[in-house]
């Protein structure tokens, strides 16, 4: 082999070594975990509506997402039931009946808005910006319709299914608080601590 | 809720609220008449109000009061709109929004089969029944009696479905006590939808322009209470054959609606004459909901289930004829007009209403009514009232002196099947002055 040829052989051997430290490097920093459990809900019809978040991140913002989460109307039902944002998301309230709707909250947390109301097919938003805010929506039109907003600090959360399991994905390794919120009942926080590989099962039990 | 009085009308005499016969007719005669009546009597109590709180659809949709109604059982402006679309949610979308799984009656693919099939329909898939109950706590301030407790007054079983997609019923037992007389009714309609602007009635029909059966307060309306020389009467109940309909305004608002019936008049169930009477009514309104729903045009800062910015007016005739015995059969002819103007949490309305008699041998008479009413929303539960009401039941007479009377109430809706109304009745005029008289009322549905 000529002198080139191995001085070239050399640098490809070098760049691939180089690439493989920085992807080690970089994935070092970014080591993550999935959040993983069962919510038992006790006096509840089902599991499911429970959000379970990690609580504050001391020295962390995080943007809220450019694009709207959405809150539908329909048959008379607000979908979801429970709908957790990172604070600063705005959210859009879809009617998609074709009956006259409403959105409003009584909470000062969210400024008591009131939507007004909009036909079929059409959206009107809201901001929400104080974390730890849970105000619950209403529809004056129809008072049976409820559902709750949980405006929260960081992007890890998750909401359980019907069936209590829940899955927060791509937490950073880390020590965490693990806390969760019912709109009935009632659960106690977890200390848990997430890998830099690996998922962790948390479970709760909630209740009144 | 519904007032039967049924041996009254019968027996043509007495006053509004106590029924008794007349006391000048007797032997052979009095007992055929007496017989005739008593008949008429039994089939007239079969007769009632129409009534349209009705919480089966609160199960079937699965939906509060306060969707249709402003406070049971008056409708807000939604219910008006789903009682158009022949109790069925506007613009098509009721099988959507039914939560109650109805019972088919024969599969879809039968219609292909017609008409060698029956055509297929459905029922709800739950009981269609509910209970009204109401109770009263009355005061009068001239009368042996100044306090009673009538506990209850009226117990109602109540009913309504669609079948398939183009009939509807109407319905309810009725138990009521009416001056220390129990009453029973049972009225009920059929109706053929073929669509918001034309519905074919049989059954118990809406003669009555006024909103009697969906009123807030205890008392009647006086127009509707205004009795002709032999005692018809708008407020009773009216067994016939009706078509109506209605539809949206130009932009999704507002809009028209008619009705236009013939019915037995006077004696519902059993008519006391051979001439059958005829009414019609028609309004129009400007703004506000449309009058079958749908959302077009309906962008808004303010909602809320009671409010319907909107002015709709309107006019209606009855013309009949009303018999009683001792006397010639009477030909009247009544017509008249209301508004009904809504704003934010206000509403003012009223009516007028003219009824000329026309009795073979006896002077014609000339009768002029009208009420005017406002209402403020303070709460969505708590709700005042004040109505003046007036009437002259001969224009053209000095003898017959005007009544008038102001009625100030206040409704409660403790929960949005339980409401307590507190009402007086303060007459103005020199004839009932001080016979003032105040009711507690308690209702509750489920």
């Amino acid at each position: 082999m000529h002198r080139f040829e191995e001085r070239q052989e050399m640098k490809k051997h070098v760049l691939v070594i180089g690439v493989g430290v920085l992807f080690l490097c970089h994935t070092g920093t970014l080591a993550a975990g999935d959040i993983k459990g069962k919510v038992k809900a006790r006096g509840a019809k089902h599991n499911g509506d429970a959000v379970i978040f990690i609580d504050k991140i001391p020295g962390k913002t995080f943007q809220p997402p450019k694009e709207h989460a959405t809150m539908d109307q329909k048959n008379l039902v607000f979908i979801p039931h429970v709908l957790p944002v990172l604070v600063g998301t705005t959210v859009g309230y879809l009617n998609s009946d074709d009956v006259l709707h409403n959105v409003f909250t009584p909470d000062k947390c969210a400024e008591k808005f009131n939507l007004g109301t909009w036909p079929k097919g059409q959206v009107r938003s809201f901001t929400f910006k104080e974390p730890g805010c849970v105000p619950v929506m209403l529809c004056n039109v129809h008072p049976e319709m409820e559902a709750f907003v949980v405006v929260l600090e960081n992007p890890y959360y998750a909401v359980s299914a019907k069936d209590g399991s829940y899955t927060i994905k791509n937490v950073p390794a880390g020590k965490y608080t693990l806390k969760i919120w019912h709109e009935k009942l009632k659960g106690e926080s977890q200390e848990v601590t997430v890998m830099e590989s690996g998922d962790i099962v948390v479970d709760f039990e909630i209740k009144r | 809720m519904t007032k039967l009085l049924a041996l009254d009308v019968a027996a043509n005499c007495c006053s509004r609220e106590t029924p008794h016969w007349h006391p000048h007719l007797t032997g052979g005669h009095m007992k055929r008449i007496m017989l005739g009546l008593i008949g008429a009597a039994l089939l007239l109590l079969v007769s009632a109000g129409e009534s349209y709180a009705i919480p089966a659809f609160s199960r079937k949709y699965k939906t509060s009061c306060s969707t249709c109604h402003y406070a049971a059982p008056m409708l807000n402006a939604f219910g008006k709109a789903f009682r158009n679309n022949g109790y069925r949610y506007p613009a098509g979308t009721d099988l959507e929004m039914t939560k109650e799984e109805p019972v088919s009656l024969g599969a879809e693919g039968q219609k292909r089969a017609f008409p060698d099939a029956i055509w297929p329909a459905d029922i709800p898939g739950t009981s269609p029944f509910s209970v009204r109950a109401i109770s009263r706590v009355n005061y009068q301030a001239i009368g042996d009696v100044k306090w009673n407790l009538e506990l209850p007054h009226e117990l109602e079983l109540l009913y309504a479905a669609t079948i398939g997609e183009n009939f509807s019923v109407f319905g309810e037992a009725e138990i009521e006590n009416e001056g220390g007389e129990t009453e029973i009714a049972f009225p009920v309609f059929l109706q053929y939808d073929h669509s918001p602007g034309l519905h074919i009635r049989a059954g118990m029909v809406y003669a009555d322009p006024t909103p009697t059966h969906l009123r807030l307060t205890r008392n009647h309306y006086n127009v509707a209470s205004l009795r002709s020389r032999n005692g018809f009467r708008l407020r009773d109940d009216f067994a016939g054959l009706e078509v109506w309909g209605a539809m949206n305004g130009a932009d999704g608002r507002g809009g028209f609606t008619y009705r236009a019936g013939i019915v037995n008049g006077q004696g519902s169930l059993a008519d006391v004459n051979k001439e059958k009477d005829f009414y019609g009514r028609a309004t129009y309104k400007i703004g506000g909901l449309g009058e079958i729903g749908g959302t077009e045009g309906s962008t808004s800062e303010v909602v809320d289930f009671f409010i319907d910015n909107s002015l709709t007016l309107g006019a209606f005739g009855y013309v009949g004829t009303a018999s009683k015995a001792g006397s010639p059969d009477e030909d009247f002819q009544i017509y008249g007009g209301d508004a009904d103007f809504w704003y934010d949490r206000f509403i003012l309305n009223g009516m007028v209403m003219f009824m000329n008699s026309d009795i073979t041998g006896k002077t014609d008479q000339k009768s002029f009514a009208y009420y005017a009413q406002g209402q403020y929303v303070l709460y969505p539960w708590l709700i005042g009232i004040v109505r003046y009401e007036w009437e002259d039941r001969d224009t053209d007479s000095d003898v017959v002196k005007p009544i008038n009377s102001v009625i100030p109430a206040i409704t409660v809706m403790a929960r949005a099947n339980v409401k307590f109304i507190c009402e007086f009745k303060i007459p103005l005029d020199d004839a009932n002055k001080n016979k003032n008289t105040f009711t507690l009322q308690i209702e509750f549905g489920i």
